[in-house]
């Protein structure tokens, strides 16, 4: 729901790739996280074994999802919570608002949520005249920088170290002292301390939805989740209703395989279920915990053929290995979520005709698909909104001519030989030495490198005289 | 229609009748079975050594002591050591107050810039070096994230192997509001991936691991 | 062996190799009867169909897998110099035509006997080249759909092995996407230069003098960018080599 850049993706993809710095902030976060997924699957050799499971796990959640919701929604409500539901975005933005205003809240503290980035949530809460603190670091930066996040695990990985030190000097009061991160890190800490412990609500998330006991779970890295969600009167959770997990161990299960494939590491520092408000006598914690679940598209996709995407856990592997993200970086996607993945969810939450690039701009390398933990068949589900861009005539002109006229040679082996007999001597006028470094209407390849030049004669044709020759 | 009848009603249009509960259960629990294939072996044969081997190598400090007798003395080596001053948080537990803190100066409530706080871990977890903390009456959870210094007690005895180990356990009893695994200081990777420790929760985790197994009931 | 008859093989040489490199063909068909096949090659072959099908435009890739496997079905084992095509046939034609009452069946069985060459002669002849030398530094790029469809990796390493004077040396980077992507590379040229271009110089950072792959479109993509950046890399497929055909001219050099 972050609406997208006005300019069209061609246009966004060549402003990051002329961009340096970007390119070496992306190459440093992804370099990084792909050498330490390595390092953290060669050092779990049940790693597949594991990814299997999860896959299964997350299917069977899948194909009952409405038994999870209602024994979900039965024991969060047991433990005191208030379960909404939010067909869509606009619903969901307007069941929080609400609370908020309900609660005269005048200051939110926030721990990084995608769903709540995909919801709108941030803009929401800005129109209804609340004060918004991002909690995590990188959610931090980008307020500071009025962006929204460019990976869904490093939301600030397009900004370099010099970048964030800029953006402290002016958004800290006293500025950090020095620009080394664990300055800025500590002026951050000093910050937002004291917003932690005055707002009036605390925003999460959820990793997952735990069936059986009615929790749901965070998982953190830096300990805001905790400190945004203990000392506010109340606590609201935003989640997608596809976080599911029939129970705490099935929770664990696919924890092992989320931290791997995000950062490389084994556990996040703090793994926290949060399971209603204040109990009687607890010595701290929230008067209230409302849960917000959203579909948003999730009905939609349980309908059709995305319905393996659902089984996403957002670790951002696909992004981490994707070499067109790794050129571009997530901004230029234009949506909520970059990447592989990305590209499968935006044309389900800002509909086809306005993201029809997204799944056409992709290799079909299938390293999205090697590396996810869920075992997300990526490339075919890209290859699906590419067929339904195609039936619903949403792909341009020129290619659809291409296409269609190179298809109806294909399928007429004679006329393709007479084609290959006269076109490949005329394409040759255009070689010199071996190689085409310009070609009409083949800019495309020629403006960035050389051709080979074709063969005089086809191998057919060679093959045939050959044949002849034998006989 | 309410947002909830069309959610449910658009789910079960998609998926068509489903099974009964028990069914659904039973398919559940098979999908964790069998437990070992799928996850990862422990460290070390036995679990101390496990759970202090994995604690480590995230940056948790660990101080192996005898008894809880032994835990003032722990703690004031624990304060010297990083030139912090006796006056420290300690966790509302009466089997904390019950001891000898004699030259230390525990005091309850934690401060939002406390330098060092002291709390009873429930059990730890040796597969991944995992603390484990209930909220409840005598414990506050600002306890463990506001400091910069965290020092948890940890009995032996309390060890479990695994994380389903755990999950089994939260499940056979109460579960509490807030249930955290603490797995090293907290950390951030935000800038440029520059790990930098003691983003808002504490930048020190410290174990003083009481070496009472076999000997108190876990 | 004598009495035995010999399998037979249909070969789909490829439309860029038909038109670009018709030596990679002849290539094939050396290894192919070296290893004791009988070789065919319809004339009813043209393209396999991907630029159709990974363009969302199913009617005509069905249309053109069942041209090609009304040629190629009758032959004990189809085989292609090409994982990105073999792939199509393998996985692409029978989604293609799952719906398909009259073709589903022979998609499948057709796929079931589909197969990239240097899997063929590695794995299901047991075929090793002998008395090919080729004195030069190589360096072997893995093309994305032979390597994560269909499990090539170790068998032309294998075959490389038996060229005598050859030595290879390892790519960084060797499993990342080249960026040719078949219609990519021409509809978002910005991004699949800026992929190609790291390739690139990743391919000039080893020294080799030999760059290697088991797919045209992504040699012709490497090619030509090495060759824009003025890199005295030269670049043949894999068959060439292991056929003792790398001594002429590589691809984009000057051939007759």
């Amino acid at each position: 729901m972050n609406a997208p850049s006005k300019a069209p993706f061609k246009a966004r993809a060549k402003a990051a790739l002329a961009d340096p710095v970007l390119k070496t902030a992306i190459d440093r976060t992804t370099g990084n996280a792909e050498r330490k997924r390595a390092a953290a699957v060669a050092a779990f050799p049940e790693f597949e074994a594991a990814r299997a499971r999860g896959k299964a796990i997350k299917d069977h959640v899948v194909a009952h999802l409405d038994h999870y919701l209602e024994m979900f929604e039965r024991n969060a409500a047991a433990r005191g919570a208030q379960v909404h539901w939010a067909a869509d975005d606009a619903e969901a933005r307007a069941i929080v608002t609400r609370i908020c205003l309900a609660a005269d809240a005048r200051l939110v503290t926030r721990a990084k949520s995608m769903l709540g980035e995909e919801i709108g949530l941030p803009h929401a809460l800005a129109d209804a005249g609340i004060e918004r603190v991002e909690t995590d670091l990188a959610e931090h930066i980008i307020q500071l920088a009025g962006e929204a996040p460019s990976h869904i695990i490093w939301p600030a990985m397009h900004r370099t170290r010099e970048q964030v030190a800029e953006l402290f000097k002016t958004g800290h009061h006293p500025p950090p002292a020095a620009e080394d991160p664990a300055t800025m890190v500590q002026s951050a800490r000093t910050q937002l301390r004291t917003k932690f412990l005055s707002a009036d609500i605390g925003i999460s998330g959820a990793n997952f939805l735990v069936a059986d006991t009615g929790a749901t779970c965070t998982v953190t890295n830096e300990g805001n989740a905790e400190l945004t969600t203990t000392p506010p009167r109340i606590h609201i959770v935003t989640a997608g209703i596809e976080k599911l997990v029939p129970s705490t161990a099935h929770a664990f299960a696919l924890l092992r395989l989320l931290v791997r494939s995000a950062t490389g590491g084994e556990m996040t520092q703090y793994t926290t279920f949060h399971a209603g408000p204040k109990r009687p006598g607890d010595a701290d914690g929230p008067e209230e915990m409302h849960i917000v679940l959203v579909d948003n598209g999730r009905t939609k996709m349980l309908a059709d053929e995305f319905r393996e995407m659902l089984r996403c856990i957002r670790c951002g592997a696909c992004m981490n290995h994707c070499v067109v993200y790794r050129q571009i970086g997530g901004h230029a996607y234009g949506g909520t979520y970059p990447g592989p993945m990305g590209s499968v969810l935006t044309p389900v939450l800002d509909g086809l005709a306005a993201s029809r690039d997204l799944p056409n701009a992709c290799t079909m390398n299938g390293r999205c698909a090697e590396v996810c933990p869920v075992g997300i068949p990526l490339p075919t589900l890209l290859r699906a909104w590419r067929r339904r861009s195609w039936r619903e005539g949403l792909e341009p002109g020129s290619i659809r001519t291409g296409i269609g006229l190179w298809a109806q040679l294909a399928r007429r082996p004679r006329l393709y030989r007479l084609a290959t007999r006269i076109g490949l001597p005329l394409l040759r006028l255009f070689g010199r030495g071996g190689w085409i470094s310009r070609l009409p209407l083949a800019g495309g390849w020629t403006d960035h490198r050389d051709l080979p030049r074709p063969a005089a004669q086809s191998f057919m044709d060679q093959y045939r005289a050959q044949q002849k020759g034998r006989k | 229609m309410t947002a909830r009848d069309r959610i449910l009603s658009a789910i079960r249009t998609a998926l068509g009748p489903g099974k009964p509960p028990a069914q659904i259960a039973a398919e559940a629990a098979a999908l964790l079975d069998p437990a070992g294939i799928a996850r990862p072996h422990l460290v070390a044969p036995v679990l101390p050594d496990a759970f202090a081997l994995k604690a480590t190598a995230l940056g948790t400090t660990i101080d192996r002591v005898a008894s809880m007798a032994d835990l003032p003395q722990a703690m004031a080596r624990y304060l010297d050591a990083h030139g912090l001053p006796p006056r420290f948080a300690m966790q509302p537990a009466p089997e904390l107050a019950a001891l000898d803190w004699q030259g230390l100066a525990p005091h309850q409530g934690t401060a939002p810039d406390e330098p060092t706080a002291l709390g009873l871990a429930l059990c730890g977890i040796a597969e991944s070096g995992s603390l484990v903390i209930h909220s409840g009456p005598d414990n506050p959870i600002l306890m463990s994230f506001l400091p910069l210094h965290h020092v948890a007690v940890l009995r032996e005895s309390t060890l479990l192997p695994y994380l389903e180990d755990y999950a089994a356990r939260l499940s056979a009893q109460a579960v509490p509001r807030n249930a955290i695994l603490i797995t090293g200081p907290s950390g951030t990777t935000d800038i440029e991936g520059s790990y930098v420790r003691g983003a808002h929760g504490p930048g020190f985790l410290h174990v003083i691991l009481i070496a009472d197994a076999g000997t108190e009931p876990g | 062996m004598p009495g035995e008859p010999k399998p037979t093989v249909g070969l789909f040489v490829t439309c860029l190799v038909d038109a670009i490199r018709p030596q990679i063909g002849f290539a094939a068909l050396q290894l192919l009867e070296e290893a004791g096949c009988t070789v065919e090659v319809p004339q009813a072959q043209t393209c396999c169909g991907q630029p159709a099908l990974n363009s969302g435009d199913d009617r005509d890739a069905a249309h053109l897998a069942r041209q090609t496997i009304a040629a190629f079905e009758g032959y004990d084992h189809v085989v292609l110099p090409s994982g990105s095509c073999a792939a199509t046939m393998v996985h692409g034609y029978p989604d293609l035509l799952a719906g398909d009452p009259e073709w589903a069946a022979r998609a499948r069985a057709m796929a079931a006997k589909t197969h990239e060459i240097t899997s063929f002669l590695a794995d299901v002849m047991g075929y090793a080249p002998s008395g090919r030398r080729c004195d030069a530094s190589a360096t072997y790029h893995d093309s994305c759909s032979g390597l994560r469809e269909l499990g090539i990796a170790d068998q032309p390493r294998a075959l490389l092995a038996h060229v005598e004077g050859l030595e290879m040396r390892g790519l960084p980077g060797n499993d990342a996407c080249c960026g040719f992507g078949g219609t990519f590379c021409v509809k978002y040229s910005d991004i699949s230069n800026a992929i190609v271009t790291e390739k690139a110089e990743a391919i000039e950072e080893t020294g080799a003098d030999i760059l290697l792959a088991g797919d045209l479109g992504c040699l012709m993509n490497m090619a030509g960018k090495l060759h824009r950046r003025g890199a005295k890399t030269r670049c043949f497929h894999t068959v060439e080599v292991l056929a003792g055909r790398a001594t002429g001219p590589a691809i984009g050099e000057d051939a007759p």
